[in-house]
């Protein structure tokens, strides 16, 4: 039964390993979100939204 | 010079010797012994009758042995000092050349006496000890002490190459080596006489065994009952039994010759086998009649005991079907020769069997009949080496320990295989045995790992990784550089895109930041942008690089460079934003940006190998468990004491 388990579990990580290798997927991708077409269409477009960045700031 | 034609010094039969070599011959006609000296013939007493043992040999029986013809010209039958007898036949090879064959337990050992001068170091049977090698053989292998013990001729027939006195004792010794090798050390006269050979089958001896009718024994009908109480008793092995209990009044008797003989009787506490005796089990498609029971123990804080079932088939011999904590073992005898021995471990047809158990054995309970002079109470030294599913055992019998005084002393090796609760209940037909509730010694452990499905697996996975990075080798998208204005105030930050990018599909995406920084920091918000459906991916790169000596060590922390990676996102043109802020704001930065697409991230290639790695981890520890519990109860435990 053991044995079946990790065959199965295996499969599944070779399997899901695959996938992500020859789609190109990372783990750790932060999320994604669009633009609304209101955004786009505006004046300057992108280039003057105010992205969702939290503001940030490094330093040790 | 000899005669070899007279008259019968007993009868007056005439009788003659065919072989030069033979000392004794035995008259057909009035089984006396007849000896032959330079000058006339001796009558050295009369023998009791032949015993029937079923043997399938016969005087005059001929075959051929490594190309040798041979006929078998006589054969005596001795007493075993524990009870029980062997025969033992002469084996004329033509020119005076002869061989011994023993015969015990439908066993043969063919042996040839060894030249005079070769045995003189030797040194008396009683400083011959069990189970070690015998000082000062000449002989190529290492032969180890199997036994010590008094024969007696009990009967004979046809001619004998040695001086047999009706009724005598003579002191022997059997030895034997690895590879079946085995001796005998006769120590009948002033010097030893070593007879060196090894087991042998008929077929090694050219000798067809002629199929002989069911034989009933010779023990009367009147005497299948009891002499003790009357009551009726069976014997299933008549041929081969030396002692049987009377189920009705628990007697011991002795079967002597075809005669049952009241020995004593036992007060023991009834144990009821499991099967009954007669009961018939069929392992390794053999039917083997159980004969004989017992039950024995071992004392270490408590009494532990296991029961043992004799059991036996006329063809194969005798075996051991042992019951201890409801967990199952076929035994069968080893030869004590292929036994190495050491410290903690004892070496058996190349495995290497772990010490488990040394204790004194007793047997507490007898039921049935038993091819020795089986006594309750009767005490062995029992030593079990385990390498699952077998177990090695040895038992050593001293002069003490089995009522018998002087040099007597023998050393049995038998080898048990784990055989599973329904092997058992079919073999006998049964159902519903009680199932064991701990760990055998030897019982095969049921964790099986997964080393070769993680080996091969791992193979799998590895092989994808080069595929895919073959496949989808890293791409070089664009590297940008980028030189940032100070800051107005600290909490400021400066936002630049780039040109327009292509990315491609179905590839990962690594971005890399690089700052030329010292001691200090850059963060630097990223944002790829596609320009048809504003699909926005963001990532962050913190770049943070300081360094120093603190104690005279030079230490670093960070990098000046900084990689985050990112899905694929759908092909497509893309705009980069990058926002950007450093600690000194007041001064100016630069940073290059690199983005790649494809090629394999080590990363992810080691996270899936460790996930792999889970269940054999997981199994080892269950094996390991498991094993624990094995031996838990040794006083040889490689878990230490539990």
């Amino acid at each position: 039964m053991f044995r079946k388990f990790y065959l199965i579990f295996g499969t599944g990580v070779i399997l899901f390993y695959s996938v992500a290798a020859f789609r190109g997927w990372e783990i750790g991708t932060p999320k994604r979100e669009v633009l609304s077409p209101d955004v786009r269409r505006s004046p300057g477009g992108y280039r003057s939204f105010h992205f969702w960045h939290s503001g940030f700031h490094g330093g040790k | 010079m000899t005669i070899s034609q007279a008259n019968c010094p007993s009868c007056g039969a005439n009788i003659s010797f065919k072989l030069g070599s033979s000392i004794v011959m035995i008259c057909p006609y009035c089984r006396s012994v007849v000896a032959r000296t330079d000058k006339s013939f001796e009558d050295l007493g009369k023998l009791a009758d032949l015993i029937d043992t079923g043997s399938p040999l016969a005087v005059g029986v001929r075959g051929k042995y490594h190309g040798q013809y041979f006929e078998l010209t006589g054969r005596a039958q001795m007493g075993h000092q524990a009870g029980g007898m062997w025969d033992e036949w002469y084996v004329s090879f033509g020119e005076g050349h002869m061989g011994w064959l023993a015969e015990d337990q439908g066993r043969f050992y063919l042996t040839y006496e060894r030249p005079r001068d070769a045995s003189a170091a030797i040194p008396p049977i009683e400083y011959l000890q069990l189970g070690a090698p015998v000082p000062g053989l000449d002989a190529k292998e290492t032969f180890i002490v199997a036994e010590r013990g008094e024969a007696r001729a009990i009967a004979a027939e046809g001619e004998i190459p040695w001086r047999l006195v009706p009724g005598e004792t003579y002191l022997y010794a059997d030895i034997a080596a690895e590879g079946g090798k085995f001796g005998t050390i006769d120590y009948s006269g002033p010097q030893p006489i070593v007879f060196l050979g090894h087991e042998v089958t008929l077929d090694d001896l050219g000798i067809k065994v002629v199929p002989r009718p069911e034989r009933t024994r010779t023990v009367s009908a009147a005497a299948l009952s009891c002499p003790h109480c009357g009551g009726p008793l069976a014997l299933h092995a008549p041929d081969q039994s030396e002692r049987v209990v009377c189920p009705n009044c628990d007697s011991l008797l002795d079967v002597n010759q075809g005669k049952l003989i009241f020995f004593k009787a036992l007060s023991q506490t009834r144990v009821e086998p499991k099967f009954p005796l007669g009961s018939v089990g069929k392992f390794d498609n053999v039917d083997y009649t159980l004969v004989g029971f017992m039950q024995r123990s071992v004392h270490f804080d408590q009494d532990y005991f296991w029961q043992e079932y004799l059991l036996y088939n006329p063809q194969v011999g005798f075996r051991w079907l042992v019951d201890s904590d409801d967990h199952w073992n076929f035994v069968q005898t080893v030869p004590p020769g292929d036994v190495v021995e050491s410290a903690k471990a004892a070496t058996y047809k190349g495995k290497t069997f772990r010490k488990y158990q040394d204790a004194i054995a007793k047997v507490r309970y007898v039921a049935g009949e038993f091819y020795w002079k089986v006594a309750a109470g009767e005490q062995v030294q029992a030593v079990d080496y385990i390498h699952p599913p077998e177990m090695l055992s040895k038992e050593v019998t001293r002069p003490d320990s089995h009522g018998h005084q002087g040099t007597y002393g023998e050393i049995n090796y038998s080898l048990g295989t784990y055989i599973s609760l329904k092997d058992v209940e079919r073999a006998f037909n049964v159902t519903n045995l009680p199932k064991p509730t701990n760990v055998a010694p030897n019982q095969p452990n049921p964790r099986k790992g997964v080393g070769l499905y993680w080996l091969i697996m791992t193979v799998i996975l590895l092989f994808v990784a080069v595929v895919s990075t073959v496949a989808f080798p890293s791409k070089l998208i664009t590297t940008i550089p980028y030189t940032f204005q100070p800051l107005p105030n600290a909490d400021g930050t400066q936002v630049v895109f780039t040109e327009k990018i292509q990315l491609l599909g179905n590839r990962n995406i690594q971005v890399s930041g690089t700052a030329p920084i010292d001691n200090t920091w850059l963060y630097a918000e990223g944002d790829l942008i596609n320009e048809d459906t504003g699909l926005v991916q963001s990532f962050s790169l913190p770049i943070e690089y300081y360094h120093g000596v603190d104690d005279g060590e030079s230490w670093s922390e960070g990098s000046q460079t900084k990689d985050t990676y990112l899905s694929s996102l759908p092909a497509g043109t893309y705009t980069l934003r990058i926002e950007a802020q450093w600690e000194k704001w007041q001064e100016p930065a630069s940073m290059n940006v690199t983005i790649k697409q494809g090629g394999t991230r080590g990363l992810n290639l080691i996270l899936a190998l460790s996930v792999l790695l889970i269940f054999p981890i997981l199994g080892w520890f269950r094996k390991i468990a498991f094993e624990r519990r094995r031996w838990a109860d040794s006083d040889f435990s490689p878990y230490g004491s539990s």
